[in-house]
């Protein structure tokens, strides 16, 4: 099975149990739990089931493209189902039928892993599922986000894409995969790989390590800026917006050891305060909208 | 009759270190409602549990309540009867309470007078209208580590029902009659998709294995041992040792086949074969191959990538040498082993080339080095960065090193191990095998080609840890290391406990999320085996240690004090699990924690150990407790007031005193403590005779004050090795 085949064996699935099939954030993020579609849709009473791949960027784990398992960008298929169904378990096992994984040939087990986001004010409760001993899916009962807590608790199933098309096509290096067609994950991303290590880790030329991190400093200090000035025009979603690209931004401080302790977790508070408030600012306007009458 | 209660809560996967402690709080809980609602049985409940079940039996409970009788007080009878004695309005009130006249109320008898009193009788309900109410209180009592919402509510009145993980189903039978229950879920839930769960008749097994009919499908039961055995039929051990054993079994004959033996580091390093029999429901052994390349790996970064990371079980040869192969348990009887295992190898291997990729890349730049990059990697909030930490560390080992140790001429390879002491914290190996810190370090030390010394002290930095657990390393494993890890090991924990109560990060009687406890347990256990771990015979005192190790940090006196009373604590834990008599710990480990050196302490218990029983020291201690409380606040004179002690015994016993005083010091000093009790022992016939013969409380004043200035001479040379008053048993 193609990398491709898997993303539309997953949304066939998925779009048949009820879920409706969105697309990826355009913004560079860490994860899909940062696209609106999981991070607003989970707060408030509204029942929502949705599922979309995201492209995610975590600039601490590029190899320049050497490593067989590691990468600068993956892919999640991240799915929402509010309210979790009971069978939701059982959902999961099947949609990994659906994709060729027979669950009784393969130990197939639940093992606790709890999920937490500082920057997000969010966390959860759940499993990492291993199949043959492989993390295949990160599966979480999200209980808070914003800081607020959750009801009806919501469901997010994280597919980790790469290592299950790895799996199913039983190769050793990522960029190996056949993407789809006889193209090779390697032709689609291997020079991307490279070049985005490369900056995630300040190797800019004509850029000294202090001033890298300057320059991301000033962007992250200019986001955020705006992040709150939207805010308090209402703009909730372009605020969000601002905020998803400071939390990049000090990933890729982070990254390149530009800031100490202190600063670091000066960087997460503040990240955390101003995701919190937009969190806040949508359950408000949803509210207003909705009205007494919903 | 008397009919079997069964009780199943089948949930998701409940985290597997959690089930030991469920499995116990069921039993437990189930009893106290049992006796809480009056419902006897004949034998105490049994409980199991598997990652999806929490299962309860109590053979026979019996079928109806016991009934009620109790004797209500009312107002006390001279209160109850006007003068003519007619009932006053509280004897009405009371009688029609419970609805019957005051001429049909009984009197009782209590200490503190006769009251009114009502013979309360009800009769017992049927056991299956009150277990609902058991059903409820149980699932209301279980406690987890950490708790979730989903949704679920009981209509007992308090609402929300948190749980460890969600409920899927519910088995409650009473003489195999469901019993019904009902956990409601909430409105905003509520749908197609979320429902209720009604206790019923039914288990499910293995989600894809069964040995009739379709797998996972729900499983009729009426008994306990129809339930277990059908459980069975559908891959699930419902017993727990029964899990274990087929583990240890089938992993021996793996090993045996691989011609080894399951590496001894598994049980010396971890607690995976506590931990797998709750990782699964139907435990099965497959055998991996690594491929031969990665044996080049240090054997830790492999253990610990097997043990840790995959929960796998490293094979070792006869010379105890790691072989090509692992141990894997997983949780079916597999169609196709071998699929399961070349899936196994290829994610083993997928991480062991990780790591080789982090070995290569590591070792192309030096621990010097990465020291600068320490800014960036966080010790403690309110105590700043590892860099932080490592110049007090520098400072406190090569302090402990010279002064505390007295061997200056180890300083400068202490300070220089301790320098390094951290750097691996900013290796990629540490940040992806978080358990190798330190050992990584020292690894990568040896591979810089550093001294001996220098590199086992990195490597061994963060032993010992705890009481028993994780042993300190031999001398001989130390080697010329033994001093400079002996300086590192105890300014690490010293700057980490010390500071962290300098922060106001105290551990509380449950929570001790950084591990001071069993850090400052290192500490004293290291002090008080110096000899066996060091080589050196040094008397190390635990106040000039705490207060260097407090300077940087700017501590109050109350923190200072804090940490005091917590390492004394510690230290008479220690002394305790070795089995020192706790009396004995007391009366050694008396007065100013400081003063405490705890080899000194661990000495003077081992004397006292060998001289239980000796009646003349018991003597001495007897009066030690009368000699205490009459010279309660009085000063030993510096002297002898001249001419005032003229009696025999008081001069025998200041003889005996100026005789002994030296000997006892000589013996402590040289730390025979058997001969410095022994010293102390023999005053005991002057002792008795003094207070034989002598009035301490003399009329004369002067007369009085020389007495007990005597007495607090023998007073405060006995406290100067051990208040042996506490070993007097009361």
């Amino acid at each position: 099975m193609t990398f491709q085949d898997l993303i539309l064996k997953l949304s066939t699935f998925w779009a048949a149990h009820g879920c409706l099939l969105q697309q990826p954030l355009d913004l560079e993020v860490g994860a899909g739990t940062s696209h609106p579609e999981t991070l607003f849709r989970v707060l408030g009473p509204k029942a929502w089931s949705v599922a979309y791949v995201q492209p995610s960027r975590r600039p601490d784990d590029g190899r320049f493209g050497q490593n067989p398992n590691r990468l600068f960008k993956h892919h999640q298929y991240q799915v929402i189902l509010k309210p979790s169904p009971d069978e939701v378990q059982q959902l999961y096992l099947e949609s990994l039928e659906s994709c060729g994984i027979n669950p009784r040939i393969h130990d197939i087990r639940f093992e606790e892993d709890n999920w937490e986001s500082p920057t997000l004010g969010a966390w959860g409760i759940g499993w990492q599922v291993m199949l043959d001993g492989l993390e295949i899916t990160q599966f979480t009962y999200f209980q808070q986000v914003g800081g607020m807590d959750l009801a009806p608790v919501s469901c997010e199933i994280t597919y980790g894409l790469e290592r299950i098309a790895m799996f199913l096509q039983r190769v050793e290096n990522v960029f190996d995969l056949e993407w789809g067609g006889g193209v090779r994950y390697k032709e689609v991303r291997l020079q991307e790989e490279i070049e985005q290590s490369k900056y995630a880790f300040g190797q800019v030329d004509g850029l000294s390590g202090a001033e890298f991190a300057d320059v991301h400093r000033e962007l992250f200090d200019k986001n955020f800026a705006l992040g709150e000035k939207l805010l308090d025009s209402k703009l909730i979603l372009p605020a969000l917006e601002q905020c998803l690209k400071c939390s990049h931004l000090f990933n890729i401080l982070d990254a390149s050891g530009s800031i100490g302790v202190t600063e670091r977790t000066g960087y997460i508070l503040r990240v955390r305060q101003l995701s919190i408030r937009v969190a806040k600012a949508h359950v408000e306007a949803e509210n207003l909208e909705s009205g007494p009458a919903a | 009759m008397d009919r079997e209660l069964l009780i199943e809560i089948g949930c998701e996967e409940i985290p597997a270190s959690w089930l030991p402690g469920l499995t116990a709080q069921m039993a437990r809980h189930v009893d106290a409602r049992l006796k809480e609602v009056r419902l006897t049985s004949d034998a105490p409940a049994e409980s199991y549990s598997t990652p999806r079940r929490l299962t309860t039996r109590v053979i026979r409970v019996a079928e109806r309540q016991t009934d009620l009788e109790e004797l209500v007080t009312g107002p006390p009878v001279a209160a109850a009867f006007g003068p003519t004695g007619e009932p006053t309005p509280a004897a009405l009130g009371f009688a029609k309470k419970y609805g019957v006249e005051v001429s049909g109320l009984e009197r009782s008898d209590t200490s503190k007078g006769q009251y009114l009193a009502y013979r309360l009788r009800q009769r017992g309900k049927a056991t299956v209208d009150v277990l609902a109410d058991l059903m409820g209180g149980v699932l209301r009592d279980l406690r987890f580590p950490k708790q979730m919402r989903w949704d679920a509510y009981l209509e007992d009145g308090k609402g929300d029902l948190p749980f460890g993980r969600p409920i899927r189903w519910l088995l409650l039978l009473y003489g195999g009659r469901v019993v019904p229950f009902v956990i409601r879920r909430t409105e905003l839930a509520q749908g197609p998709t979320v429902q209720d769960i009604r206790s019923g008749p039914n288990t499910y097994g293995h989600r894809f294995q069964t040995t009739s009919g379709r797998a996972g499908r729900a499983i009729k039961v009426k008994t306990f041992d129809d339930y277990q055995a059908r459980l069975l039929e559908n891959f699930v051990i419902l017993e727990r040792t029964e899990r274990e054993q087929k583990i240890r079994r089938e992993l021996e004959t793996h090993a045996r086949r691989l011609s080894g033996r399951v590496s001894p580091s598994v049980a010396a390093h971890s607690s995976l074969l506590q931990e797998v029999p709750d990782l699964v429901e139907y435990p099965t052994v497959v055998a991996g191959h690594i491929p031969v390349e990665f044996l080049t790996l240090p054997e830790e970064v492999l253990t610990t990538t097997m043990i840790h990371h995959q929960h796998y079980f490293p094979v070792v040869d006869e010379d105890g040498r790691l072989k090509p192969a692992f141990l894997a348990v997983i949780n079916m009887e597999p169609e196709k082993p071998e699929i399961i295992s070349r899936n196994a190898e290829r994610v083993l291997t997928a991480r062991l080339r990780d790591a080789r990729f982090f070995w290569d890349q590591d070792r192309a730049s030096t621990l010097e080095s990465r020291i600068e990059r320490l800014s960036t990697i966080l010790f403690h909030k309110k105590l700043g960065s590892y860099r932080e930490k490592v110049d007090r560390v520098v400072t406190l080992a090569e302090w402990i090193a010279t002064e505390a140790l007295r061997v200056p001429e180890a300083a400068r390879v202490t300070a220089q191990a301790a320098r390094l002491s951290k750097s691996d914290l900013a290796t990629d190996m540490v940040r992806e095998l978080t358990e190798l810190q330190g050992t990584m370090g020292g690894i990568y030390a040896r591979e810089e080609q550093l001294p001996e010394a220098v590199w086992k002290a990195i490597y061994f930095q963060y032993l010992p840890v705890g009481v028993e657990a994780d042993a300190a390393p031999s001398r001989q494993q130390l080697g010329p290391a033994a001093v400079p890890w002996t300086a590192l090991s105890l300014a690490d924990k010293l700057d980490s406990v010390v500071g962290m109560f300098a922060a106001g990060e105290l551990p509380t009687g449950s929570r001790d999320p950084l591990g001071l406890r069993r850090q400052a347990q290192g500490i004293v256990k290291m002090l008080a085996d110096l000899p066996e771990v060091s080589g050196l015979d040094v008397r190390v005192r635990l106040g000039p240690l705490l207060d260097k190790a407090a300077a940087p940090f700017n501590a109050d006196g109350e923190a200072l004090s804090a940490v005091g009373t917590f390492m004394g604590d510690r230290l008479a834990y220690l002394l305790e699990q070795r089995g020192f008599d706790v009396r004995n710990v007391r009366a050694v480990l008396h007065g100013d924690i400081g003063q405490t050196s705890p080899l000194e302490a661990k000495r003077k218990l081992e004397a006292l150990a060998q001289m239980a029983g000796s009646a003349s020291l018991l003597g001495v201690a007897t009066l030690l407790k009368r000699v205490k409380n009459i010279s309660k606040g009085v000063s030993a004179p510096s002297s002898n007031p001249n001419g005032l002690l003229t009696e025999p015994a008081e001069q025998a016993l200041v003889a005996a005193l100026e005789q002994s005083a030296p000997a006892i010091r000589a013996a402590a000093e040289r730390s025979d403590y058997r001969e410095a009790f022994a010293a102390v022992a023999a005053l005991q016939p002057m002792v008795a005779k003094f207070f034989d013969d002598v009035l301490v409380m003399a009329e004369d004043e002067g007369l009085r004050a020389a007495r007990v200035g005597l007495v607090a001479t023998m007073r405060d040379l006995i406290l100067e090795i051990a208040d042996i008053s506490e070993i007097v048993t009361d």
